[in-house]
């Protein structure tokens, strides 16, 4: 096993979180997406009696850990994946140190070696060179009572190197069995377990903010960040979304005495035409809608909330790219129109077999081609050859004159007695003074003529 | 069996104007493969790359053979029902064909699909898009342009800046569209950056057209169209190609 550790040394405040938890639990399902074995261990206010009788001088740090053994596979030279999560941890503003070791003991113990040394320093793979590696390390880092790391430090001690060497069983009867088991996690010799974090069936990541917000775009660079995380996630899981909500909170308005009143929030639902997991176009989309709210009242804390996920299907094809892509370009297309002009401001056709005009097609929500084969709309016109239609049709039949230059005609439709809106119309091509052709009828119920369509 | 001489004369001026699209595909070295347009837009500024509009006058007068592809064009006029979709048919469902979207932003009609079906725009290739302000329909232009998956967009609009015209033209070019604005009779003294600007009126029985910028060609051509090819017209039957021509070629 190969364990990489990542302290924490500033995570509440970069976290933007209520609690350590809370924080912790977010990076540990966004790290998931490395390892199916992820732990983490609270800081020293929180920690069990390990963690608070250390002799460091500074409070203990939280610490997170991947196991990195099973999947080198996947994600190649440890070195290169510790350079990769650094450089994703400085992207979503985390401070950190990292290092890796066949233990999570020793992997936390070398995340104190100063960020300046060599990587290589921090990054050891063999159990023997793990030896000689802590060897030159000072004995106070060691995470034992503080009374023993004295006791050792009074008998001329300094190294972790001279500790290691000392006879296992004089130190067992000296210092007690816990501080031999420490040891021997610590250089790999015992087996060294640690709980496992499991990540949650449904989303959530809340964001607090120092000052409260007032401008919907301030949100942007917070959700920004979250939807990185969620993008982790996303990858942890291998799914996708199809809709995600955003829940901007406001603080209390009136101070309740008796109870706390629960502060109001605003949520912002954005849905997607087909399931993807790319926080950038994520982005895009909130972007899209939170320009388009006004803020009822000033922002205290941002939540990111998923519940429904996806098998990933439809958004592989950005990984073999080529054909699938313009599948992806159509949705994303929609995605962001609907977004910003609103979902009902977008819409497709479908033709219908019916001899009323105003009845032969149908607005319909688009598709996406990948519906559109399965569910392929017979095109009645081509079974059945009519005459010629206009490209244009108003919205309503418009009252006229009788026109006067009647170019073709007529063309009788009666139809639609059976669901009582009958016709009996008789359809002709006129042509209007200005030189526009127009498609108007005679209606025989009540022998007034009408303008249905444009020839445009 | 008599022709009248008004129909020897139309016949005449057709072949010719095919004789002049056939040289300018042998100067231009490439007939072109069948349907392709792959460096359309992109910057492909020295090679212009356009869509047979399917009357063959108007393609003879275009320097590109055709409506250019990843860039814009303008159709200048003040009345809406004079025959300016029908202009378009024949290209709009080739590309539909093709499998790319056709939108409509902001159109002062109902595109009736059972027509254009009978057309060969297939339905579920269409899409209609709705704004409440002006600037919501430059910006859905200018996204749906940019989109590879579509292959046509119209848009109207009454006024626009110099500035978004670049933009709208920018997004055809990235997204290899065929962009089509619809502009007021008012706006064709104003420069544009289009590629091709065409100046509408109706006339007797038909459509007047006017060349009044064509990019890498000369401007000034007159055409008429009358309604009876402007009904019938499409691609079908003929060879559907994309002419690529080097600019200036037809100058």
């Amino acid at each position: 096993m190969l364990w990489l550790c990542i302290r924490l040394p500033a995570l509440v405040r970069e976290a933007h979180a209520a609690s350590e938890r809370e924080a912790l639990e977010r990076l540990a399902a966004w790290a998931y997406q490395w390892s199916s074995l992820v732990s983490y261990r609270p800081g020293a206010e929180t920690a069990d009696a390990a963690g608070a009788a250390t002799g460091a001088a500074e409070p203990a740090p939280p610490l997170l850990w991947l196991e990195l053994g099973a999947s080198r596979a996947l994600f190649g030279e440890p070195a290169a994946l510790l350079a990769r999560i650094k450089r994703e941890l400085t992207r979503l503003g985390y401070s950190h140190a990292c290092a890796i070791a066949p233990s999570p003991t020793a992997a936390a113990l070398l995340t104190r070696i100063e960020e300046k040394r060599c990587v290589q320093e921090r990054c050891v793979l063999t159990r023997g060179e793990l030896r000689t590696r802590l060897a030159a390390l000072p004995l106070t880092w060691l995470e034992l009572p503080a009374e023993t790391l004295e006791a050792l430090r009074s008998a001329g001690l300094a190294s972790i190197g001279e500790v290691l060497a000392l006879p296992t069983a004089a130190l067992a009867r000296r210092f007690g069995p816990q501080s031999c088991q420490y040891l021997a996690r610590l250089t790999a010799a015992a087996s060294d377990p640690r709980p496992a974090f499991r990540l949650s069936e449904s989303y959530r990541a809340r964001y607090e903010f120092e000052h409260e917000l007032r401008e919907a775009t301030g949100l942007l660079f917070p959700l920004q960040r979250l939807l990185q995380e969620f993008q982790g996630y996303l990858r942890a899981r291998d799914c996708a979304v199809q809709r995600f909500t955003l829940e901007l909170e406001h603080p209390a308005r009136t101070v309740a005495v008796t109870a706390p009143a629960a502060a109001a929030a605003t949520a912002v639902m954005i849905g997607l035409s087909t399931p993807a997991r790319s926080a950038a176009h994520f982005l895009l989309l909130a972007r899209e809608r939170l320009q388009s709210i006004a803020l009822a009242a000033p922002v205290r804390a941002l939540t990111l909330r998923a519940d429904t996920f996806t098998a990933p299907s439809i958004m592989q094809s950005d990984l073999f790219g080529g054909a699938a892509q313009p599948l992806g370009e159509l949705s994303q297309l929609l995605d962001r129109l609907r977004a910003r002009l609103g979902s009902e401001s977008v819409q497709g056709f479908q033709c219908l077999a019916d001899h009323r005009p105003e009845r032969a097609y149908r607005l319909v929500a688009p598709q996406t081609q990948a519906a559109q084969t399965a569910a392929a709309t017979p095109a009645p016109s081509a079974a059945r050859p009519m005459a010629a239609r206009p490209a244009a049709l108003l919205p309503q039949p418009q009252r006229i004159e009788a026109p006067s230059t009647l170019l073709h005609g007529p063309e009788r439709i009666e139809s639609g007695w059976w669901d009582g809106a009958g016709v009996v119309r008789d359809y002709y091509v006129a042509r209007a003074a200005d030189g526009v052709q127009q498609w108007v009828f005679h209606d025989l119920t009540d022998d007034a003529w009408y303008l249905q369509g444009l020839w445009v | 069996m008599t022709v009248s001489a008004p129909a020897i004369a139309a016949s005449i001026a057709e072949l010719r104007a095919r004789l002049t699209l056939l040289e300018r595909a042998g100067n231009a070295g490439s007939s072109g493969a069948p349907g392709r347009r792959r460096d359309c837009g992109a910057g492909g500024n020295d090679e212009a790359c356009a869509l047979p509009s399917g009357h063959i006058a108007l393609d003879a007068s275009l320097p590109a053979g055709g409506w250019p592809l990843g860039a814009l064009t303008e159709l200048l006029g003040d009345a809406t029902g004079i025959g300016e979709l029908q202009l378009l048919i024949p290209a709009l469902a080739q590309l539909a064909h093709a499998g790319r979207g056709i939108v409509w932003v902001a159109p002062p009609y109902l595109p009736y699909a059972p027509a254009l079906a009978q057309r060969g725009l297939l339905p579920e290739r269409l899409l209609i898009i709705r704004t409440t302000r002006p600037q919501e329909s430059l910006w859905a232009i200018e996204q749906a342009l940019r989109c590879p998956a579509m292959g046509a967009v119209l848009g109207w609009t009454a006024h626009i800046v110099d500035r978004s015209l670049r933009r709208l033209q920018l997004a055809a070019e990235a997204g290899g569209t065929l962009g089509i604005l619809h502009r007021p009779a008012a706006a064709a003294d104003e420069p544009s950056p289009a590629a091709l600007r065409l100046r509408l009126r109706a006339a007797a029985d038909g459509l007047a057209l006017e060349v009044r910028k064509a990019r890498g060609g000369r401007a000034g051509a007159r055409l008429h169209l009358p309604r009876s090819s402007l009904a019938r017209s499409s691609l079908e039957g003929r060879d559907a190609v994309v002419v690529h021509t080097s600019a200036g070629a037809g100058a």
